[in-house]
């Protein structure tokens, strides 16, 4: 709890909680205007109402939520980077993988409340604006759950990627690369794709259906877990020298 | 003897460079020692592992008793550092900084207050470290190294980007800094004539060795045996080095 003190502090000034919360209400307001523009031609799709109000609008909520997990995840190793502060945190005696996990969870905690928002935004919208009954809660929770899911393996794959490189534009590069290949790759069939990240990321945006692909919440569950366990060992055994 | 630190054959290979050559320095408890030596000498590499930065290709070291891995958070508890460059949080102001480590180290608030009055830096203290001049930066440093006022303080070159004045107060500081709190100081310099001025202990290290240790009278004493002037310590300190470099160069020839 102390060390989730210590991060929060030294997060000050960063920008790094403010810029998912950011993309939380950009992509919030995006869902309202967008659904206000396109009403008329959304719901005159072949497809169940729900479908339509939670794949229809996610393509860009994504995007927006991906580009926030990358900005975020890089600023939030950049501080430690800038001003060699990681180097005083390898001399004093604290955790440096307790760090890398709140830092970790810091993020995750935010994302968690970006999509919540963007999702409140669609129950919202659902409620109002969807045919009489055939908004569904459980399926809205069920799809938020989805695709916090099939994010946390880019959020977990670029905390590990900015935490090994001092100059922020390489996590960044990385970031953009993986969302670029991501996108090419995305409508693939190719089950073993989604060992990229991004790709199981881009799932639920490809998708036609809201219901949640089981494979790719799989792949997401493991891939998260094999990064953060990737970047806690780095964390304790490749020290500054 | 009461050793607060020792090392035993410290050695710090990197592929074919060896930084720190079978290295063994004694280091007195209450005392100032003052490691010398040209740059690149491996002053800042011998600092490195003693705090555990850097892993040892061999030899050993205790502190206080206490030996790295296994007692690592224990020794840093006791530790106050400052390697190389000073480091800080950039976005947090210089009170926000030592509060971070104050946290971490788990000290009252009015430590921050005691090290930035010790460093003379408590008016600039809400001023966010990125805006601070070099030599405030390294008096941050340094504050951050001195808060709550640890039993062993390790300082790799802290007078760099100082003004002479600057120079002159930190010098003091440190000077003080036994009799103020009852600590033990492990400073480096590439400077005899700063080192001179403070220490009680000195090593002299160059290219990785230790060629020297011992006390100031001592060095003037083995400087007077070899047929120097025992008057100018700079000299001697410059002498002894150059002696190294040819035997070295020496030894490459056959």
């Amino acid at each position: 709890m102390r060390a989730l003190v210590i991060e929060l502090r030294k997060e000050k000034r960063t920008g790094v909680i403010p810029v998912l919360l950011a993309v939380g209400i950009l992509g919030a307001a995006y869902a309202f205007v967008s659904f206000l523009i396109r009403k008329d031609t959304l719901l005159g799709l072949p497809l169940a109402p729900m479908d339509v109000l939670l794949t229809q609008l996610y393509g860009m909520i994504m995007i927006l939520n991906l580009f926030g997990i990358v900005v975020a995840a890089c600023m939030v190793f950049h501080l430690e980077f800038k001003g060699s502060a990681v180097k005083k945190m390898y001399m004093l005696p604290m955790s440096v993988p307790g760090m890398y996990l709140c830092k970790f969870l810091i993020l995750t905690v935010t994302l968690f409340a970006a999509i919540a928002l963007e999702n409140l935004a669609l129950m919202k919208i659902g409620q109002s604006c969807l045919p009489q009954g055939t908004f569904e809660m459980g399926t809205l929770l069920c799809f938020t759950a989805y695709s916090f899911f099939t994010s946390m393996p880019v959020l977990s794959f670029m905390v590990l990627i900015s935490s090994r490189f001092e100059n922020m534009w390489v996590p960044l590069g990385v970031g953009v690369a993986g969302f670029l290949s991501g996108m090419a790759l995305a409508s693939s069939a190719a089950a073993v794709l989604m060992v990229h990240p991004f790709i199981v990321m881009f799932k639920p945006a490809v998708a036609m259906s809201a219901q949640p692909d089981m494979l790719a919440v799989m792949f997401a569950q493991i891939e998260t877990l094999l990064f953060l366990g990737l970047g806690l060992w780095m964390a304790k055994n490749l020290r500054y020298e | 003897m009461d050793y607060i630190i020792a090392t035993e054959q410290l050695t710090k290979k990197y592929k074919n460079f060896t930084s720190v050559n079978h290295v063994s320095i004694h280091v007195r408890r209450g005392s100032i020692y003052g490691f010398l030596g040209p740059n690149g000498a491996g002053k800042s590499t011998t600092m490195k592992m003693l705090l555990g930065l850097t892993a040892p290709t061999k030899g050993r070291f205790t502190i206080d008793g206490k030996q790295f891995p296994g007692d690592r958070l224990k020794i840093l508890r006791e530790i106050g550092s400052f390697i190389e460059a000073p480091s800080f949080y950039a976005n947090l102001t210089g009170r926000e900084n030592l509060d971070v480590i104050r946290r971490i180290l788990g000290l009252r608030k009015n430590t921050i207050e005691d090290a930035l009055e010790l460093v003379g830096l408590s008016e600039f203290g809400d001023r966010l470290a990125k805006k601070y001049s070099l030599g405030m930066k390294q008096r941050l440093g340094l504050a951050g190294a001195l808060l709550g006022r640890p039993p062993i303080l390790i300082l790799d070159e802290p007078t760099n980007g100082l003004d002479p004045s600057g120079i002159h107060e930190i010098r003091n500081l440190v000077k003080s800094l036994p009799d103020l709190y009852d600590c033990t100081v492990l400073i480096s310099s590439h400077m005899l004539s700063e080192i001179e001025l403070m220490a009680d202990d000195i090593g002299i290290l160059n290219h990785g060795r230790l060629l020297f240790e011992g006390s100031l009278d001592d060095l003037r004493h083995s400087a007077r045996q070899a047929g120097m002037s025992a008057d100018n310590l700079e000299d001697v300190f410059l002498s002894i080095v150059e002696q190294d470099n040819a035997a070295r160069k020496q030894r490459a020839k056959l």
